[in-house]
């Protein structure tokens, strides 16, 4: 079985650190992109099998990041995760509207994250969302 | 045959001589008993009641009375022949004391005395020449009318005439038989006697009664006025008894004065017609006894009415003058003919002041307070009373003060129909029309009040509303202060959780005993710290409408299994029991899933943190239409004045407990206004040092009921 490979969109160093350690550990191949336009390229050039994407981006937001994927018949079939903290009403909402197929809850707990990306993986059972 | 001037001279002369020789004679042949009384009787020409016979003696009805009343009386009679007028004028000054035959007036009462019961009752017959055409008073215009000189019947006719607006010739003439005379002659085309007379004498002289009948009246003795009023009461007490009796000389000389003729030679046939005539004569006196009594009924009922009418005058003078409105009648020119004594106090004149002046310049000003002209108003009013029939005005006292009047003007007209004089009628209306200048006033100031107050809420309005927007501003900056904060707390919270959670499971190399069980530490305040992230943020959404909750399918019994499972390690760290009893109908339903957890999870959690001994039971069932879920515990319990502020937010804060128990307060609060978002609520039980129960009921929506008979698993 070939390795997976994820690519995080996200902007904080210490959060990009600690999921690349999580997964890296689980055995994905994990591609880092610290704005949206980089998740963007990487998403074209590395073919990721999932992206995880952080909403709160500067200079373009996740919602417009999920939305070009999803435009972009090259990116269109990867899955995106969001990764947020539910600020506002309405994020989980606005977050689905805009092409993910999921979404898990910040902070992550370590101990059950990488069974959750999993879980989003194509071929995989869908597990409950927490 | 008919009595002529020459013979009347020669009565006269015999008279004359016979009073001379009566008074030369009398005293000796028939000595005056003592108190005897020598009256004069006045003798004119009025057959058959009174006159100098054939044989020149005087006779008649009044005549043959007077004579039976003397003798009754022992008064002895000397008679002095004149005229009709004569005879008055005697009686009047005195110069004799009784005239017969004298109908009663209240003029001649005023200058002659009379007694009561009537000794004739007649009335007045227009005489005229047979054929005449003469019916009815109408007929009478244009002709001319003989009648006694100053008698009743000449006044009455002439009041009779106008009021029937005849214009006729009126002829007096001293006595009856130069009227008839005259009329006979045709010298005149009417006369008028009385009936007495005019049944005797007409038909001699060629003449004929016509229908015209008017003036009936009584015939006595007229005395000088308060000469002899013992005389008159004999006379009446004489009458009484006669014309009680039939057989006294009053009938008899009503039977021979009236029904036999006077010594005329008459041919048979006019005795045949006499005697019809004595009948008819008979059956007019009872006829005018008859009348009499009408007459008198009449008599008493026009002098009650009259009465009545001069009382009703009286009553009507008095209203007028004394009347509370002003009564007023002005001329055409605007001057003032009369102002009653209201009206006269009212405006501060006295009659005399106010009589003959015009109205403008006394008690109507130049001009109304208003500014209106009151000259030309007055001038219209004249010119054109009837539309001012009604009206209100301003009018002026003489002290000056302004007084509003409220007139009702009408019109007097005189024959020609113009317009006399107009009457009005006013009611001073001053203090209404203040009283409604008052009201005006009051109301405007409302107005402007109102006016100012609707100014002032539409302001208050417009700040509130720039207020408000400000406060929903702030409400917005809130929120997003309180999204900012929770996203910038959580994100360093998700590495101190996350690297604590992968160095406790020792993913980063392995760990000693003690480094584990402090960074579990750092771990559990890591968590509490999130959950008291979690909450403010929850009560935030909260307060600001902003949570919102979602509805899916979802399966009840999974969700309170994973609940209940979530929480063993925290009941098995307290050596407690913990027991789940899902009632098997329970199944899917539709609603807000994690939402449904974080409450379950909220009040599980506290049955635990409460709870030293004995376990935490959760029970699930459906009822009707909703879902129960049951969490009991044998904890500390809640007092019951705790429990209304159970649910207050930062409840705990505000006690001690906080110390013993971690935790924000603001968990039940949180919970029960979720499950009020659902359309559910939150039940406690409790008692103080044995434990408590929550309960949670959701409502089931209809989708719930259709499906919930799938199957929940994935």
């Amino acid at each position: 079985m070939t390795k997976k490979k994820i690519l995080i969109i996200e902007d904080n160093e210490q959060n990009l650190y600690l999921t690349t350690f999580l997964l890296e550990k689980q055995g994905f191949d994990v591609v880092q992109a610290r704005t949206g336009l980089q998740g963007l390229e990487l998403a074209v050039s590395q073919k990721p099998d999932l992206i995880l994407l952080d909403i709160q981006l500067p200079v373009m937001n996740g919602y417009e990041v999920a939305g070009r994927l999803k435009q972009d018949v090259e990116t269109r079939s990867i899955p995106i995760v969001s990764v947020t903290s539910y600020a506002m009403a309405g994020d989980r909402e606005a977050i689905l509207a805009a092409g993910c197929e999921g979404y898990i809850e910040k902070p992550i707990d370590p101990d059950s994250f990488v069974a959750q990306v999993k879980s989003f993986l194509p071929g995989q059972e869908r597990g409950g969302v927490v | 045959m008919p009595i002529n001037r020459d013979k009347a001279c020669h009565k006269l002369l015999f008279l004359s001589l016979f009073i001379v020789l009566l008074a030369l004679l009398y005293p000796r042949t028939l000595p005056a008993r003592s108190g005897d009384l020598i009256l004069t009787i006045g003798v004119y020409e009025n057959a058959p009641k009174v006159f100098i016979s054939e044989s020149g003696k005087p006779a008649g009805i009044f005549i043959d009375i007077i004579e039976y009343i003397a003798e009754k009386e022992g008064w002895r009679l000397r008679y002095l022949l004149g005229t009709w007028g004569e005879g008055l004028d005697r009686l009047e000054k005195g110069q004799i004391d009784l005239m017969p035959d004298v109908a009663y007036t209240g003029d001649r009462e005023k200058i002659f005395d009379f007694h009561k019961v009537p000794v004739l009752s007649s009335w007045f017959q227009v005489y005229a020449r047979k054929g005449s055409g003469i019916r009815s008073i109408l007929d009478l215009g244009g002709k001319r009318i003989a009648v006694l000189e100053r008698s009743v019947q000449h006044d009455a006719f002439v009041r009779l005439s106008a009021g029937f607006g005849l214009s006729t010739t009126i002829i007096p003439l001293p006595d009856y038989q130069a009227i008839f005379d005259i009329v006979a002659r045709g010298g005149a085309d009417a006369a008028i006697t009385n009936r007495f007379y005019g049944t005797m004498h007409a038909k001699k002289l060629g003449l004929e009664d016509t229908a015209v009948i008017f003036h009936p009246s009584d015939l006595f003795f007229a005395a000088p006025k308060g000469v002899n009023k013992k005389l008159l009461d004999a006379i009446d007490i004489n009458l009484i008894k006669l014309k009680r009796d039939t057989e006294s000389i009053y009938y008899q000389s009503l039977k021979r004065w009236i029904s036999e003729k006077v010594p005329f030679k008459l041919p048979n046939w006019v005795k045949a017609t006499g005697l019809v005539l004595v009948v008819v004569l008979l059956m007019s006196l009872l006829g005018s006894m008859v009348l009499k009594r009408q007459v008198n009924m009449r008599t008493r009922d026009l002098q009650k009415t009259n009465l009545f009418l001069h009382a009703s005058e009286q009553k009507y003078r008095e209203l007028v003058m004394l009347a509370n409105s002003i009564i007023m009648r002005w001329s055409r020119d605007g001057q003032i003919i009369f102002l009653n004594e209201f009206g006269q106090k009212f405006f501060g004149y006295t009659e005399e002041e106010i009589l003959d002046r015009n109205v403008v310049g006394t008690i109507v000003p130049d001009k109304e307070s208003t500014g209106r002209d009151l000259h030309l108003l007055m001038e219209e009013i004249l010119a054109n009373p009837q539309k001012y029939e009604r009206n209100i005005n301003q009018n002026v006292r003489r002290n000056g003060e302004r007084v509003w009047i409220d007139w009702t003007n009408k019109v007097m007209l005189d024959e020609q129909g113009q317009i006399k004089e107009i009457l009005s009628i006013g009611s001073d209306i001053t203090d209404r029309i203040l009283s409604e200048e008052q009201i005006r006033k009051l109301n405007d100031e409302l107005r402007r009040n109102a006016e100012v107050l609707e100014q002032r809420v539409a302001e208050r309005t417009a700040e509130l509303v720039i207020a408000k927007d400000q406060a929903e501003s702030a409400n917005r900056v809130k929120s997003a202060f309180l999204a900012s904060m929770s996203h910038e707390l959580r994100t360093p919270l998700n590495s101190i959780i996350g690297f604590t959670g992968i160095i406790i499971s020792e993913l980063a190399g392995p760990l000693n005993l003690e480094q584990k069980k402090q960074l579990k530490m750092v771990r559990g305040s890591s968590r509490h710290l999130l959950n008291l992230i979690n909450d403010v943020l929850d009560i935030s959404k909260i307060e600001a409408g902003e949570l919102e909750i979602s509805s899916e399918k979802f399966s009840m019994r999974n969700a309170v299994n994973q609940v209940a499972e979530s929480l063993i390690p925290f009941v098995e760290k307290k050596e407690l029991n913990m027991t789940v009893e899902i009632a098997p109908e329970v199944e899917v339903i539709y609603g807000d899933e994690r939402r449904i957890r974080q409450v379950l999870i909220n009040l599980a959690n506290n049955a635990i943190k409460f709870t030293e001994e004995g376990g935490v039971k959760i029970s699930c069932r459906r009822c009707d239409s909703s879902i129960e879920v049951e969490i009991e515990d044998s904890g500390i319990g809640i007092k019951n004045e705790e429990i209304d502020r159970l649910f207050k937010p930062f409840k705990q804060l505000d006690t001690g407990i906080s110390r013993k128990y971690e935790g924000t307060g603001l968990g039940l609060s949180i919970c029960k206004r979720i499950l009020e978002i659902m359309g559910g609520h939150i039940r406690v039980k409790s008692q103080f040092g044995k434990g408590s129960t929550f309960t949670v009921i959701l409502p089931l929506n209809r989708e719930g009921k259709d499906d919930e008979k799938e199957n929940p698993d994935h």
